[in-house]
């Protein structure tokens, strides 16, 4: 059997396989379908310092190639997160990352102070790119300065490894990527939904009560490929791959533009229980091309490129 | 896939004999199913089970309105689907001893009462059958192509009365309306326990003389699902201040529900 153990900011994990934010819950609902030890890590529903119920129905609608949604970060707070959330994580298998949440900049960081007294949680995943509160603004992922200040913010409350999430929203996501590197990321996921709409044009009502959502699933994999790629030739920090992947040859395939670990979203929808068995296939995928360690794929792109640039 | 059969003007019973055997299940929960091909939609859509036969296949009934229920519709037999389940909180259990039950289902909402009238007309080594009398069922449609298979609950030996808007077929008017008819008639005691699925205008008016009249009533909810299993917080419905779910304003149809009382979520 292939190794899978990855380094990633200082966790140890058994495998490069996440859970994403938001498809998971907070791992506990998942736990008689997905065992913790399957996972590299599970990444908690984003959490806010204060209750957010959530957006309007209807949240979610299937399109033809993927699936828009747009909960708004339903949650019940810091606090019941704290309380009763964390306090009922019982698995010694799980490898937790809160994902957390802010309306400021400040609400961050005060999160990530709060959650740093928490031994349960191993890392941080900090949540610049909901599309889904601020009117799809994405105010703290598309300006270098302001994820800079929020990733500074964040590194100065916590000791704990911290990752941005990126949005695909923007123009030129390594500079977003340089920002959040510079204000102390130890690792950046890359990348979160993208903006989208459906519409029913015979009652003239949008799919989503907010008109405009999220976009993940199979269609946004090319783009979030394009994205890490971009930002894993621009950092130095490792690079989570997440968009669209689904099984053992797209986590390969993140991997090989220079993840280090990826994150599974929608695929859970599909099959709830899809990660119950995705790191034994990746595994499977190694042993049958006869290479030892899921690491050694890690940037084969890069360096593949960059020996034939040498030929030239 | 064991076998699909049309029924009503729009309708399949799908026949799945899953490989693991289940249990008896719980009148009103459900199953997410998905078609296994690259052409069905990749997030499976919610179900009630409508059946559980004593070989232990499953049956649901299912209205075809788009792509998922399509896909399941075309199915072939031998063919493998994909389900996940049994989902959600059922109906409350039925007793004797408890006030005659009126299940009020519109369209396809019938699909959860069929397996909840077989388990009570049954009983359990717990619990003794329910004496058909004291069941009814009202089913309405716009017009009969809507009842499904309203043969196969007419067999089940209770009182069902058929409705149809169009009055094609059964009652002339809705559900309500017959209902109302019943009291009227003196057929039913005023003292009743209300069921109802089907389209929410419906149950509205079902829960709105519920409430005038200080009956019981729980409904079953269809919402868009995601995942089905608490995951993803697409099927919220919105809670009620005072009722049994507590004060966190939305409830999740997938793990709450499907079945709620009424006093507990609000139908929007």
């Amino acid at each position: 059997m292939s190794d899978l153990s990855t380094r990633l900011a200082g966790l140890a994990l058994r495998n490069p396989i996440l859970s994403a934010s938001g498809t998971f819950g907070h791992g506990l609902e998942m736990a008689q379908l997905v065992p913790a030890r399957a996972l590299g890590a599970w990444v908690s529903k984003t959490v806010t310092l204060t209750p957010r119920p959530g957006n309007p129905m209807p949240r979610i609608q299937e399109t033809e190639a993927g699936f828009l949604n747009s909960i708004g970060l339903e949650n019940r707070g810091l606090d019941a997160y704290i309380n009763e959330t964390l306090a009922s994580v019982c698995d010694p298998d799980a490898v937790l990352i809160a994902n957390i949440g802010g309306h400021t900049e400040e609400e961050f960081a005060i999160a990530a102070a709060r959650l740093d007294d928490c031994p349960k949680v191993q890392a941080l995943e900090v949540n610049l790119s909901c599309p889904n509160v601020d009117g799809g603004r994405l105010p703290y992922s598309t300006e270098p300065a302001t994820a800079e200040r929020v990733m500074a913010g964040v590194r100065a409350a916590t000791t704990k490894p911290v990752f941005a999430k990126l949005s695909g929203n923007v123009t030129r996501i390594e500079d977003i990527a340089l920002a959040a590197e510079a204000g102390g990321a130890d690792g950046l996921t890359v990348i979160n939904t993208l903006l989208g709409m459906g519409v029913d044009w015979r009652r003239g009502e949008p799919q989503l009560a907010t008109v405009v959502g999220g976009y993940s699933g199979v269609a946004i994999k090319p783009i979030a490929m394009r994205c890490a790629w971009q930002v894993c030739q621009a950092v130095k920090i490792p690079v989570i791959g997440c968009g669209g992947i689904r099984n053992a040859e797209d986590v390969l395939e993140f991997l090989a533009v220079g993840c280090t670990a990826v994150q599974v979203g929608t695929a859970s929808f599909s099959d709830p229980a899809c990660l119950a068995t995705l790191a034994q296939e990746l595994s499977a995928c190694l042993d049958e091309e006869g290479i030892a360690t899921s690491a050694e794929v890690s940037g084969r792109l890069a360096r593949n490129l960059q020996c034939e640039a040498g030929n030239l | 896939m064991v076998s699909i059969r049309p029924s009503g003007s729009d309708g399949v019973v799908l026949t799945v004999r899953p490989f693991m055997t289940f249990g008896r299940l719980d009148a009103g929960r459900f199953f997410m199913l998905r078609g296994d091909e690259e052409s069905s939609p990749a997030i499976p859509r919610p179900f009630s089970l409508y059946r559980q036969g004593d070989s232990g296949n499953l049956e649901f009934l299912i209205k075809v309105i788009g792509p998922g229920t399509e896909a399941l519709a075309q199915s072939r037999v031998g063919e493998e689907i994909v389900m996940i389940g049994p989902l959600g909180r059922g109906w409350p259990e039925l007793t004797q001893d408890g006030k005659p039950l009126i299940m009020l289902a519109g369209g396809i909402g019938s699909a959860p009462f069929y397996i909840a009238l077989q388990q009570a007309l049954a009983g359990t080594d717990q619990r003794p059958a329910v004496d058909p009398g004291q069941l009814h069922l009202i089913y309405g449609g716009r017009n009969k192509g809507l009842l499904y298979d309203i043969e196969k609950f007419e067999e089940l030996g209770i009182a069902v009365t058929p409705c149809t808007d169009d009055g094609s077929f059964g009652f002339h008017g809705n559900v309500v309306q017959a209902l109302e008819d019943h009291w009227r008639q003196s057929r039913f005691p005023s003292e009743v326990r209300l069921w109802t699925c089907g389209p929410e205008p419906m149950m509205r008016a079902v829960v709105k003389v519920a409430e005038d009249r200080d009956l019981q009533c729980w409904f079953s909810l269809e919402t868009y699902m995601g995942c089905g299993v608490g995951i993803c917080n697409g099927c919220a419905v919105l809670t009620c201040k005072e009722g049994s779910l507590g004060s966190w304003p939305v409830a999740k149809c997938c793990v709450d529900g499907p079945v709620f009382a009424a006093r507990d979520v609000q139908l929007t």
